[in-house]
């Protein structure tokens, strides 16, 4: 195909997304602009070796996950043993006190799972941060495949590539396993901080494709521990909530005061084993800078397994040897303090002045166990349509897991693009686009 | 989904009527420029802000009522909450919590119709382009109705759309109405040339339907009649208070709603209104108060159903 004639079906691609919606919304002072998530029309292809890693990799890792938050909020074994530092865990900002002793339905904490994974330079996968509080792109994973079907039905023809549209019942399955005990058909609900939310569309779409009402915190009220949604009908009861909100913001009775959005006794009622909550609460402690660099090590702990997808490299700096080796080679190393968010604090060793490497050289000397460090990871590029040229540009991957009573990954996941050239940044409020992502076999 | 959030009933509901508001709009405006073109009558914009309560906030933003100043006021002024551009805005607003509900093709349409007429101009308004800027609203306000017909699944949240419909429809021929009576001195009303009552007839595209219930001619007598108890005609009052009256009784028999005795007072108080009749002989201030009594007891319906159904929503 021409590139001229590719560019016209893109052109017609992000007008539909346009007139569908499918947009994120930027505030400014003014208005609420609607964009759409850039979209590069070359799928990333993924072979089903690929695959097989990546999906074994994923559920190892959420089974992980899963162990881990249970232990810490139970026994904490894994702080006995010495196999993790009890001040990462109880010194964090998302840990739960409230949920010790608390035993989710099925055991599990993380219902929904969003692994980022990068290759290296050697094509190898390494996952570079895991998602375990409220992971979100998933409706891009299934409007990019009906746009490419649509904008190129001629494209797939003699290819198997396997199927996305299974999400929506995938996640109400998980969801009905987690029920409180005795519902049997119980009534799942997404809830939403409403259209204001960035992420709205999302939030519309998967309570769509869950057949589920989407709700707000005003929907709902709390009545001895039960939780009800105001229908036409009065109140009905509600069983299990689909969460896109953060434990800060949920229950004003339990958390933030002053929050608006929440539901007061919420958080008591879901103690009270009357509403599971997906995902559970104080997942934000298992998803951690601090804790990823332990989690080659969780999976050893409790599944006695090797990682199947490595971390990227991470060296520990309140262990000896990975400080000695940090500041041997912070020239050649990203460092970063563990408790910040947002790339605060963060030095890319080749990339850094001579008095940046010493400022920061002696901030890790005064709290080492502020920090880690990792090598500059070459993420691998795919091609990319940009202007009249097909060129390469660094792409990530985020493979979706739901886990209700067993874990299933949705095939393929979002790849997000850095459409600059040069760039390693994906995200969508910094030029990222994304592409569709086949699996095929 | 068995259960309805009174939310998105509201919502529904509200949908339902921003929508059949615009494309009436847009007939009240498109009527009022062909009386002015056609010179029948004065060009009085005056008229049209007082039937929609509208003069205090016009007099606020503007000194003089001329075609363009109100026409710009009624299709592109966003800031007015009663323009064509801010009623398909909180149209779409309350598409947009409903998404969920309504039907993909539903969305999609509203949301390209949003855009275009919020991409509307001055320029687009000039007086040889008026009449087609309304037509698009109306073509674009009725696939949208034909999408819903095609499209939405016929739930509880259908009647809600379909009640906030016909309140709303049957609240705006009561004004158009007026508009093509009320422009007519006292005691004149028998004298109009019986091009005034086509034109309005075919502002609500009644004309073909009346002629063939009156061969004769347009008397006002049988003009107002028919668009007012017709039970054939799609955008006669009669019409609409019969499909309205069985929607909310689907409530109780299909739906599994209670009986609700606010809501059977407000529908009862709407047929009193109605069988009320009008006179033999028709007048400008007569027929004006028989359509205020009709515009009130819709207003009592929707707040009884608001109160009921919708939760304080």
């Amino acid at each position: 195909m021409a590139i001229a004639q590719l560019r016209a079906r893109v052109r017609e691609a992000e007008r539909e997304l346009f007139n569908l919606g499918i947009t994120f919304t930027v505030y400014t002072d003014r208005d609420a602009i609607d964009r759409i998530l850039p979209f590069d029309v070359i799928p990333r292809v993924l072979s089903p070796a690929d695959w097989l890693a990546i999906d074994s990799g994923v559920k190892q890792r959420v089974a992980a996950l899963n162990a881990f938050l249970h232990d810490i909020y139970h026994d904490a074994r894994i702080i006995r043993d010495g196999i993790v530092p009890g001040e990462l865990v109880y010194g964090n900002a998302n840990f739960r006190p409230e949920m010790k002793g608390f035993d989710p339905p099925q055991g599990t904490y993380v219902h929904i799972c969003g692994t980022d994974i990068v290759r290296d330079e050697k094509g190898k996968f390494c996952v570079l941060e895991d998602n375990a509080r409220i992971p979100s792109g998933v409706s891009y994973v299934i409007e990019n495949r009906h746009l490419m079907m649509r904008a190129f039905p001629d494209l797939a023809a003699g290819l198997k590539i396997a199927d996305v549209d299974d999400y929506g019942r995938q996640l109400a399955k998980a969801l009905t396993d987690v029920a409180p005990a005795g519902v049997s058909d119980p009534t799942i609900a997404l809830m939403s901080p409403g259209f204001y939310n960035s992420a709205y569309f999302e939030h519309v779409f998967l309570a769509r494709e869950m057949g589920a009402p989407l709700v707000e915190g005003r929907d709902l009220v709390v009545e001895d521990d039960k939780v009800y949604m105001h229908t036409t009908r009065g109140l009905a009861p509600v069983h299990v909530i689909y969460r896109r909100i953060n434990d800060d913001y949920l229950d004003p009775k339990a958390f933030r005061k002053d929050s608006a959005l929440g539901v007061p006794g919420l958080f008591q009622a879901y103690l009270k084993g009357n509403v599971t909550l997906a995902n559970a609460i104080g997942t934000g402690v298992a998803d951690d800078k601090a804790i990823y660099a332990y989690m080659p090590r969780i999976i050893k702990y409790y599944l006695d397994e090797e990682a199947i997808i490595a971390n990227v490299p991470t060296h520990i700096c309140r262990e000896p040897d990975g400080l000695k080796y940090t500041l041997d080679n912070i020239d050649k190393l990203v460092t970063k303090p563990v408790g910040e968010a947002g790339g605060y604090g963060v030095v890319v060793g080749p990339r850094a002045s001579k008095r940046e490497l010493n400022a920061q050289r002696a901030m890790i000397k005064a709290h080492p166990e502020n920090y880690i460090s990792q090598p500059v990871v070459s993420l691998s590029v795919c091609p990319t349509l940009i202007g009249r040229a097909i060129e390469p540009r660094h792409v990530d991957l985020r493979p979706f897991a739901v886990t209700g009573r067993s874990t299933w990954v949705l095939p393929g996941g979002l790849t997000r693009v850095a459409l600059k050239r040069g760039s390693l940044v994906v995200n969508s409020s910094q030029g990222g686009g994304s592409k569709d992502t086949w699996v095929v076999g | 989904m068995d259960s309805l959030l009174a939310r998105f009933a509201s919502n529904i509901y509200w949908l339902g009527r921003y929508m059949e508001r615009a494309e009436n709009l847009a007939r009240i405006l498109d009527i009022n420029e062909t009386y002015a073109r056609s010179g029948s009558g004065d060009p009085d914009w005056r008229r049209v802000l007082d039937l929609q309560a509208d003069s205090v906030r016009f007099f606020d933003r503007h000194d003089n009522v001329d075609a363009a100043t109100v026409l710009n006021f009624y299709v592109i002024d966003a800031s007015n909450p009663t323009s064509i551009a801010a009623t398909v805005r909180m149209a779409r607003e309350n598409a947009r919590a409903l998404r969920h509900l309504i039907s993909t093709e539903m969305w999609t349409h509203l949301n390209i119709f949003h855009n275009r007429v919020a991409q509307l101009t001055q320029r687009d308004l000039r007086p040889s382009n008026v009449s087609t800027v309304c037509a698009e609203v109306k073509v674009a306000c009725q696939t949208f109705e034909g999408i819903a017909e095609g499209t939405f699944f016929r739930g509880e949240a259908w009647c809600f759309y379909q009640i906030g419909k016909y309140i709303e429809r049957a609240d705006q021929t009561t004004r158009i109405l007026d508009i093509g009576f009320g422009r007519i001195a006292e005691d004149m009303v028998d004298t109009m040339e019986s091009v005034h009552w086509n034109v309005l007839l075919r502002s609500v595209a009644g004309y073909h339907a009346f002629r063939g219930l009156y061969p004769a001619g347009s008397q006002p007598r049988d003009v107002a009649t028919f668009l007012l108890f017709d039970e054939e005609f799609p955008r006669a009052v009669g019409l609409c208070v019969e499909r309205l009256t069985t929607r909310l009784s689907d409530l109780e028999l299909r739906h599994d709603h209670a009986q609700y005795p606010r809501v059977e007072d407000a529908k009862k108080g709407l047929a009193l209104a109605l069988e009320t009749g009008l006179g033999k002989r028709i007048t400008a201030t007569g027929l004006h108060k028989f359509l205020d009594s009709v515009q009130v007891s819709l207003g009592v319906v929707s707040d009884a159903v608001a109160e009921t159904y919708f939760g304080g929503n």
